[in-house]
């Protein structure tokens, strides 16, 4: 129990540090000095000091979205597969769950950028709504194929499945699961070929032009939520795609996670230094290349496991 | 006469759910009606008319109140005649609902042999001798489906529900739409019991492209009560597709999935009933106080109409299947009957759910950007009208409609065990094993799914911990005492306006792009230039509309084919005499060559042979020359 807790408040706490690593990889991989990787927690900090401004225009969705974007993802932080063998988990809820919270998520996060009456908001509302509508059938049939070789669809129990016993008869099945779930770990995130999250191009944004009226305690829970759900996305890839290492001692078991949750950060940073940002109505072909491996996936699953 | 088995008294129980916060809801809204005579008159006989049908226990019985049911709703769509547009929906809802009832009337002549007062389980034994079940199906799916609106029978919905008066929209989108899937319950599983695998696998097709078609097109939709209508098709869909699983599961003899399935769709049913009645009233005092249906004229409305808005987002937050609310609920059980196709033997259906999953799936993220896009253009930002200026909360009797409705959604989700037993009582009546210490085998914390590696889902422990979380949050931001600050909307620095804002139409801009092929929108786009320079101009207009291409297709083209035939037997019938002797002639020739064809030997040349000697002969002798 004391694991699951610090484990819990470890991935919290890191989740800043996996953000502005990326930022200083990719600002490194282009000649440029890079920032510090602490640079996350000062932002934090910065914004935590500042007072709130509130729009004029906003309503009550205002005062409590911002609340309700990152409670979803805080609970979600509780029903991860366990980071050490023998630790507690939760086993009661399924992976349907973990993607209704990041809905809601999403949704009180595109109403907030809707509040505001401002063009930039609605747009972003706009695309996030179009984007995410598109995520949604490929993360389930991911979800699927992989419960159907975990041999559970709670995503706590399939991580210990998948680390007692890997299905290596399914190892096709199994890549075509991943190849798709890391795309949909890059389109939620709003990494690059979908999303660029460093500009505030009106050309380009997604994620950042919701929250653009944004300051203070509000903008820096937004960007803490923003951090989170790239936690929970490279933690659950790290621990349904590369489900070893569980059976160590728990620090040396916390530190190989670790470790996974840096190598997905590697990869996500150099996909975004090599990748130019995808055309708004490009996105869902890459989506769709998504979906076409959760159905492979499935298909090889069946065809080949029956 | 009348029957009063458990699934006759729960679907009782969910008109009476339905109905009694629509009542209160229809007296605040009653001063705003003309003739207050007609309307209550009728309102009442179809509360009364829906309760008859489901406690029918004859045929002769649920005709009548099956009819009485479309013809009150049909007057109540009439209530305010001023609009044209008004008078042809009705029409257009009372062919459709007669198109249905002649299909259940043709089913009841066949099962019943004519005695119209037999019981239901007599009529089982005909309909078991009958030679054609599968007829027998597809008339209780085209009278069934047609009332309850599922593809490609949904058309009068977006035309019928935004007509009537709200709270008629209200009852007949949550209420009467699920008298039709009791017809389904009641006539499949008491009178053609075992059946075929094909029966199933057609529900759940007609389910998957409901809920799809319906998203699609609520999502195109900027009347907010033909947006509503739309969702109706979408979650009759949903609640089609944990029927059709239902029907496969049980034709393959997985028994404990199959009622599994069934619950998920009775569940479903009462979910949508909830909420959809819920949004509609909504709906509907937004209309009062705007006097408009165009959602691009709202705005802002959640500082003036705060109970509105708030129980407006209940719903939404439910229609759109997010937890832990009773639309998630419901639609977790769907996707979990779906993935227990795993236990499934037959190969090639096993591949072929996962498309039905993609669509369902599909639909709930399609679903979430429809219901952002209607709350958020309702009732978020500036004014957009005048009238959304003036707009204030609606009177006291219409807000305690909602707020009650409001209660029945949060008691759909905080009780779902309990009725949740009575859904398992309904199956063990229509002859099931009990499934319901399946579902919950560990207390009422827990709901399981029954698939060999199904999940767990725990809605109020769900519940209890985002509320908890978020009030922690916001207690900590009270305790720090932040300074806040009120300043004008950032935007870049330009001022915001209510033109400034995003409109509806912008909203569903990027999904409408791509799916061009499917909605082949209408555009008017003017702009009036300054002299001549494209790139300055005062003023411009811009307006896209959707046209529904099942109307085209299956309505607007079956019309004009149609009236082509009409006006060639027109043609027909004012010949000289002569002609007909010449007519007369061709007819034999037809009889006699095709009696040569069907009956003696076949061969190509002697059938192209012929062909080629009837048309001239028709074309010499009857069509004659062209004047």
């Amino acid at each position: 129990m004391i694991i699951y807790i610090v484990s819990i408040i470890l991935l919290v706490l890191i989740s800043p540090l996996l953000l502005s690593y990326i930022k200083a990889t990719k600002m490194v991989l282009l000649f440029k000095r890079p920032i510090s990787i602490f640079q996350g927690y000062r932002n934090f900090s910065k914004l935590m000091h500042k007072e709130t401004i509130i729009s004029e225009e906003t309503s009550a969705i205002t005062k409590y979205a911002p609340f309700l974007v990152l409670a979803p993802l805080i609970v979600v932080m509780f029903f991860l597969p366990p980071l050490v063998h023998g630790s507690y988990y939760v086993s009661f809820v399924d992976a349907f769950t973990i993607t209704g919270l990041i809905s809601l998520s999403t949704f009180f996060l595109m109403l907030l950028g809707l509040d505001s009456a401002s063009a930039f908001g609605g747009m972003g509302s706009s695309r996030e709504a179009f984007i995410s509508a598109l995520v949604e059938p490929a993360m389930v049939l991911t979800i699927f194929s992989v419960s159907l070789m975990a041999g559970n669809l709670g995503v706590g129990q399939a991580g210990v499945n998948l680390a007692e016993h890997f299905p290596k008869e399914h190892m096709a099945s199994f890549l075509f699961a991943a190849i798709s779930f890391f795309i949909l770990l890059i389109a939620e995130n709003g990494r690059i070929p979908v999303d660029n999250p460093e500009t505030h191009l009106e050309l380009t944004m997604v994620h950042e032009a919701m929250i653009l009226d944004l300051t203070g305690v509000y903008l820096a829970i937004i960007e803490t939520a923003a951090s989170i759900k790239f936690v929970i996305f490279a933690s659950l890839f790290a621990s349904l795609f590369m489900p070893f290492g569980l059976e160590f001692a728990a620090p040396i078991a916390f530190l190989i996670f670790i470790a996974k949750l840096f190598l997905i950060a590697t990869v996500v940073a150099l996909l975004e230094v090599n990748t130019a940002k995808l055309r708004l109505f490009k996105i869902p072909n890459l989506l769709g290349l998504s979906i076409v491996f959760a159905f492979l996936s499935l298909i090889t699953f069946y065809v080949l496991g029956a | 006469m009348f029957v009063f088995d458990t699934l006759s008294l729960v679907f009782v129980a969910l008109i009476l759910l339905g109905a009694v916060p629509n009542i209160f809801y229809s007296s605040g809204y009653l001063p705003h009606i003309e003739r207050k005579a007609h309307y209550q008159l009728h309102y009442f006989a179809f509360i009364i008319s829906m309760l008859g049908v489901v406690v029918s226990a004859n045929a002769l019985v649920f005709l009548f109140f099956w009819e009485l049911m479309s013809l009150t709703s049909w007057q109540l769509i009439l209530t305010e005649t001023k609009e044209k547009a008004t008078i042809k929906a009705a029409r257009f809802y009372f062919i459709m609902t007669h198109f249905g009832f002649l299909f259940l009337l043709l089913f009841f002549l066949i099962v019943t042999d004519g005695d119209l007062e037999m019981s239901f389980a007599s009529m089982k034994l005909i309909a078991s001798h009958f030679a054609y079940p599968t007829l027998l199906f597809f008339f209780l799916v085209l009278g069934f489906l047609s009332k309850a609106g599922a593809v490609p029978l949904h058309v009068w919905l977006p035309y019928a529900h935004p007509q009537a008066p709200s709270p008629v929209s209200a009852l007949m989108s949550g209420v009467m739409l699920k008298v039709a899937i009791y017809g389904m319950f009641r006539f499949l599983f008491d009178v053609l019991y075992p059946w075929p695998l094909e029966w199933g696998i057609v529900i759940l097709t007609i389910g998957a492209l409901s809920s799809l078609v319906g998203v699609l097109y609520a999502l195109s939709e900027h009347d907010i009560k033909a947006l509503l209508a739309n969702h109706s098709i979408e979650n009759i869909g949903i609640i089609l597709i944990g029927f059709g699983m239902g029907m496969i599961f049980d034709t393959l003899g997985l028994h404990t999935l199959s009622t599994f399935a069934f619950i998920a769709a009775l569940f479903h049913t009462f979910n949508h009933m909830s909420f959809k009645s819920l949004l509609f009233m909504g709906a509907g005092s937004v209309l009062h106080q705007t006097h408009t249906k165009n959602m691009e004229k709202y705005g802002g409305l959640i500082k003036t109409m705060p109970i509105t808005a708030l129980t407006f987002l209940i719903a939404a937050v439910s229609i759109s299947a997010l937890p832990p609310s009773n639309g998630f609920l419901s639609e977790w059980m769907i996707f979990q009957s779906m993935l227990s196709s795993s236990h499934i033997d037959n190969i090639s259906l096993k591949l072929a759910i996962p498309f039905a999953i993609f669509a369902l799936a599909m639909t709930g993220g399609l679903a979430i950007a429809c219901f952002v896009k209607a709350y958020g253009i309702t009732f978020l930002g500036l004014h957009r009208s005048t009238n959304a200026k003036h707009a204030h909360e609606v009177n006291f009797l219409m807000k305690s409609g909602m707020i009650l409705m409001t209660f029945v959604v949060l008691s759909l989700m905080l009780f779902t065990p309990y009725y949740m037993e009575y859904f398992d009582k309904v199956f063990v009546g229509l002859g099931r094993a009990s499934i319901y210490a399946d579902i919950f085998p560990e207390g009422i914390w827990h709901m399981h799914s029954v698939g060999m590696n199904g999940g767990i889902v725990s809605p109020l422990i769900l519940l209890f911990s985002l509320v908890g979380v978020t009030a922690f949050m916001m207690f900590a931001y009270k305790v720090f005492g932040v300074k806040t600050r009120l300043h004008n909307s950032w935007a870049c620095g330009y001022k915001t306006s209510q033109k400034t804002q995003y409109s509806a139409t912008g909203f569903a801009g990027p999904i409408r792009r791509f799916f061009t092929w499917l909605y082949k929108p209408d555009e008017h786009f003017e702009k009036q230039t300054i002299a001549g320079h494209e790139t300055k101009f005062d003023a411009s207009h811009y307006e896209v509309h959707v046209k529904p291409l099942f109307e085209k297709i299956f309505y607007i083209n079956v019309a004009k084919a149609v009236n082509y035939i009409s006006y060639w037997v027109y043609r027909l019938s004012h010949f000289e005499q002569t002609r007909y002797a010449a007519m007369i002639f061709n007819i034999m020739l037809v009889v006699l060559f095709s009696y040569r064809i069907f009956s003696h030997e076949f061969s190509w040349a002697t059938f192209v042979l012929e062909f080629f000697v009837m048309m001239i002969s028709v074309k010499i002798l009857i069509i004659g020359d062209k004047k």
